[in-house]
């Protein structure tokens, strides 16, 4: 199914935010992803990911509050949408699929 | 920054916030601004507000990408530019409309500067495109051959070789993969059935030649050409001569056309028509020939020859990436010491030759060697042709900038009333640069129609076929609209940037917003033009001094009225010229081999006797037969010694050298620069004393005056005369009246010896002439486009001093009513243009004298340079000046003071 098609990047973004619940907005998503994965993400690549993401239905957004360390300006929190979850599903679903597809014999080889 | 106070928060750099807020789409600027900005504050917490900036910094820089950008343009903006762009139209047309005569100045001056620079482009593109279609044009080189002097001068450089060069350099060196040698036979007679083309320029060429050359074939090929002995290559012009109109209806590859000279009438087989060879192309055959053909009438020794007769066109072609500087110097270290070794006189030949493989592609351009094939062209003229292009391109553009701004003072309301409305500056600009662009698009087809009108006489001046056609040509039309885009952006763009800089309050006030008088970028254009309009009247002058100078010299000969009759089939000479003189009006002839204004080709050594012992020369001696009229014929005026008399030319010198035999005639005379070479001051000492010239000895009998026997080019060297029947040319000396007569006469008395060939005969002086004809040329062509430039000026010029007075109005009516002369306003308006003059002297002179004085000296007898030569240039533009600020001050100074007082 072509349509839940999710790259690397925009999988662990949507999987972050899905993780973070009612909390996910530019700042502490990327704190996610660098505490979590140890990965450092710039700003640009990150706002990206959450773009496409939600032009692709996977995510919506709305404004929260400002805080004084923002400069007064409001963050935006991101949300997993029914389509998002069901990406993150078919993601997953194929995957395992491929994994207990492959036969024992293949590690034998990879040993060698 | 470092001294703010501890407890304030650090700011990220707002430049890089305000570059954000610029390029990011508006609705992600909010929160992502946010989420930087918090990033930042907890990066700077601990310390580091340095690396914090930085990286906020670099975060926004990579945020700049398509993504997150804005759309440039919505899509009701660029209707609003559209309706715009029809408005800045409108009133660009209304404007010129208003304006009529400095449209048409502008006009004039763009498309005639446009159309003189195309022109010229067009004749410098031809110019570099010789020989650049052959394929490897790359790879080929044409074989040279230096000779030197004993002394080890360069004498003569040959653009030819001799016979036996081409195959042995083939053979000897590895890189060289192909090498052709061209030789011009006897020009046979072909005889096709019963009709007879008699003189025809047959080449006959080795088999490499379709390897090293790219020729076109329209029948026949390349690969089978030449295969057969008997085999003749046409072009297509030869084709139609030979076979007619309809030779592709005849299919004459396979016929057979004989080829008769020296008695002899071999059959030839037609193999293959190629194209006519490209105008651009620095030799042209007509009839091609296999080599081997020519075994048949030389002996292998000529066939075969090393040194001299260097009457072979000669061209290798090596492989890619070959290093000619070597190989030009292992040829020369082992070819002559290979081949030749040592002359009889035990002097190494490799002393007195050698090699130079000269680039085709050089050829055209840099080439001027002995024997060139055809007139080549000039890269100094080429030079010079582009810089006096570039030069009118950049006048007419100043021009029209100047014509623009001096009008600004009628559209500074207008500009007043835009910016009040809201005009932006760059929507002026805008508006400006719409106009001068309109101004080139109105100029394009009047400069079209001027190319186009002119290139037939510059063609037939130049000896060209340039070809001009922008519709069918799309890479000389992209270009074009380059330049023309480009003049109009470059022409537009100060008056634009100019007008809307103006102050609004004293845009509306009617102030001058720039002071007249002030000394501003207007004044340099104008010292500019005034800068080309020197040095070119300078340029002029210089090269008409040295036309006129050459035209009155005296070459030391006589040249006027003298007929030179070449001589071709064999008959009685002696019958022959008592035949003509006959003639009441043919007073005077003489034989010779070579006649003033040709070349000195011919030289021996020659060694002089000092008693008994013989003293060799160093310098080359040319020698020239004649026969005893010459000194007459020509006026040459005899300085010391006797004439040659009748008998001179079969008597033997009767001295006895010992060992040497005399079997040839051995009297000469010298020319005083050749006694001067010997040693002997005052001519009279030298007659009498014994020479060795060559195989042969004698004794000088006279000393004649020296004569400007080749072109002023050349210095006068020393030169030998022989009377001895070795004779080319005739010179006849006619009366000035019934000349048609006479040369009907010669004609026919001709046609009665020699029922061959038709006389063919030139005018000495009009020979004389043809030695400067590329400087007639030059001179002609620089005059013509100077005068275009200069004229450019001088509409620029009217225009310049009409703005100025046009600023000065008011001053010059309260100058009037305080009672004012025309003349003190007169002074007041010129003041200021002679200064411009004296600046644009001081600049023009000391780089146009420097560059004249280069041209100059490729006269060996030059002008000088004078002081009227000087004053020239500056006294015509202080003229032309002066003639423009009295027509307008006139004009001015008429107009009652009411009228320019009474607004205000």
């Amino acid at each position: 199914m072509k349509e839940y098609q999710l790259g690397e990047f925009e999988e662990i973004v949507l999987l972050t935010v899905a993780i973070l619940h009612e909390d996910a907005y530019g700042v502490s998503i990327k704190q996610e992803i660098v505490t979590r994965l140890n990965r450092n993400v710039s700003v640009s690549a990150l706002q990206t990911a959450l773009r496409r993401l939600e032009k692709k239905g996977y995510l919506k957004s709305n404004f929260g509050e400002a805080t004084a360390i923002r400069g007064g300006k409001r963050k935006r929190y991101f949300k997993v949408t029914k389509a998002g979850k069901s990406a993150l599903d078919y993601t997953k679903e194929t995957r395992m699929n491929l994994w207990s597809a492959i036969p024992n014999v293949t590690y034998e080889y990879a040993r060698a | 920054m470092n001294t703010q106070e501890p407890k304030k928060k650090p700011s990220p750099p707002s430049w890089s916030t305000r570059f954000l807020a610029w390029f990011l789409k508006e609705d992600y600027y909010e929160d992502v601004q946010g989420d930087l900005e918090e990033e930042f504050q907890l990066i700077a917490k601990d310390g580091r507000i340095v690396r914090a900036k930085n990286w906020y910094s670099w975060q926004i820089i990579r945020l700049f990408k398509p993504s997150m950008i804005k759309k440039v343009k919505p899509q009701d903006s660029i209707e609003k530019e559209t309706s715009m762009y029809k408005n800045y139209l409108k009133i660009g047309l209304r404007n010129l409309w208003k304006y009529k005569s400095s449209t048409v100045i502008n006009v004039i001056g763009l498309s005639t500067g446009l159309a003189a620079f195309v022109l010229i482009a067009l004749f410098v593109k031809d110019e570099f495109s010789y020989d650049k279609h052959h394929e490897n044009a790359e790879q080929i080189y044409r074989v040279t051959v230096k000779n030197y002097t004993r002394d080890g001068d360069l004498s003569r450089h040959w653009a030819f070789a001799s016979a036996g060069h081409a195959t042995r350099l083939k053979d000897d060196y590895s890189e060289i993969t192909h090498s052709v040698r061209f030789f011009p036979w006897a020009f046979p007679d072909i005889i096709n059935g019963d009709k007879k083309f008699p003189g025809e320029p047959v080449i006959f060429a080795g088999e490499d030649v379709f390897d090293i050359f790219s020729f076109n074939f329209i029948e026949g090929s390349p690969e089978t050409a030449l295969e057969d002995v008997f085999s003749l290559v046409l072009t297509e012009s030869s084709a139609i001569k030979i076979f007619g109109n309809d030779w592709r209806d005849q299919n004459i590859v396979g016929a057979t056309v004989e080829l008769s000279a020296r008695g002899s009438t071999v059959p030839f087989k037609v193999t293959a028509v190629m194209e006519d060879m490209p105008d651009q192309q620095h030799f042209h055959f007509d009839y091609l020939a296999p080599i081997r053909f020519l075994e048949n009438f030389f002996s292998e020794n000529a066939m075969n020859n090393v040194g001299g007769n260097y009457n072979w066109m000669t061209f290798i072609r090596v492989s890619p990436g070959s290093d000619i500087p070597a190989l030009e110097q292992s040829a020369n270290d082992e070819f002559w010491d290979k081949y030749i070794g040592t002359f009889q006189s035990g002097a190494e030949a490799k002393d007195f030759y050698d090699f130079k493989f000269q680039p085709l592609l050089d050829i055209h351009l840099k080439s001027k060697l002995e024997g060139e094939y055809e007139t080549n062209g000039s890269i100094d003229q080429v030079y010079i042709f582009s810089i006096v292009g570039i030069l009118l391109l950049l006048v007419a553009c100043v021009n029209y900038m100047n014509l623009a701004t001096s009008h600004y003072s009628r559209r500074m309301k207008e500009v007043g009333v835009r910016k009040v409305i809201g005009a932006f500056k760059s929507s002026l600009i805008r508006q400006f640069l719409t106009e001068s662009t309109l101004i080139t698009i109105i100029s394009f087809p009047l400069c079209v129609f001027l190319i186009i009108w002119a290139l037939p006489y510059l063609n037939h001046f130049m000896e060209k076929q340039l070809v001009f056609n922008p519709i069918m040509e799309i890479e000389l039309l992209l270009p074009l609209l380059g330049i023309l885009i480009g003049v109009g952006v470059a022409a537009g763009l100060y008056p634009a940037i100019f007008l809307s800089r103006i102050n609004l309050v004293q845009a509306l006030k009617g102030e001058q917003a720039m002071n007249a008088s002030k000394w501003n970028f207007r004044s340099w254009l104008v010292t500019f033009q005034y800068i080309v309009t020197i040095g070119l009247i300078f340029s002029i002058a210089v090269i008409e001094s040295q036309m006129q100078f050459i035209r009155n010299s005296n070459p030391g000969y006589q040249r006027d009225q003298v007929v030179s009759l070449q001589l071709q089939g064999s008959f009685n000479l002696e019958t022959f010229k008592n035949e003509l003189l006959a003639h009441p009006d043919i007073l005077k002839a003489s034989y010779s081999s070579r006649i003033p204004t040709g070349r000195l080709m011919d030289s021996w050594g020659a060694r002089y006797f000092q008693g008994d012992s013989a003293i060799q020369t160093s310098f080359r001696l040319p020698i020239v037969s004649v026969d005893k009229d010459f000194l007459d014929t020509y006026e040459i005026e005899l300085l010391a010694g006797e004439q040659f008399r009748d008998g001179m030319e079969t008597e033997l010198v009767r001295d006895s050298t010992g060992d040497g035999f005399i079997t040839t005639p051995g009297y000469y005379t010298i020319n005083s620069t050749a006694a001067k070479a010997f040693g002997f001051d005052n001519p009279n000492d030298i007659i009498g004393t014994k020479i060795a010239y060559g195989p042969t000895e004698g004794r000088v009998v006279g000393v004649m005056d020296d004569i400007n026997f080749e072109s002023m080019h050349t210095e006068i060297v020393p030169m030998l005369i022989v009377y001895r029947n070795n004779y080319r040319r005739l010179s006849i000396k006619i009366r000035s009246e019934n000349i048609r007569g006479t040369l009907d006469f010669i004609e026919n008395t001709y046609a009665k010896f020699d029922s061959e060939s038709p006389a063919t005969y030139n005018f000495v002086d009009e020979l004389f002439n043809n030695q400067y004809q590329k400087e007639e040329r030059l001179s002609t062509m620089i005059k013509v486009f100077a005068v275009i430039a200069i004229l450019i000026g001088c509409l620029g010029l009217i225009g310049m001093v009409g703005f100025v007075i046009e600023t000065k109005i008011k001053e010059i009516g309260v100058r009037k009513v305080l009672g004012a002369s025309t003349q003190s306003i007169w002074m007041l308006v010129s003041n200021r243009f002679l200064l411009l003059v004296g600046i644009a002297f001081l600049i023009a002179l000391p780089i146009s004298y420097y560059l004249m004085s280069g041209w100059l000296d490729e006269f060996v007898y030059r002008t000088n340079i004078g002081v009227f030569l000087i004053m020239l240039p500056v006294l015509l533009a202080i003229a032309l000046t002066l003639i423009a600020i009295s027509y307008q001050t006139i004009k001015a100074t008429r107009v009652n003071p009411v009228e320019c007082l009474k607004d205000e």
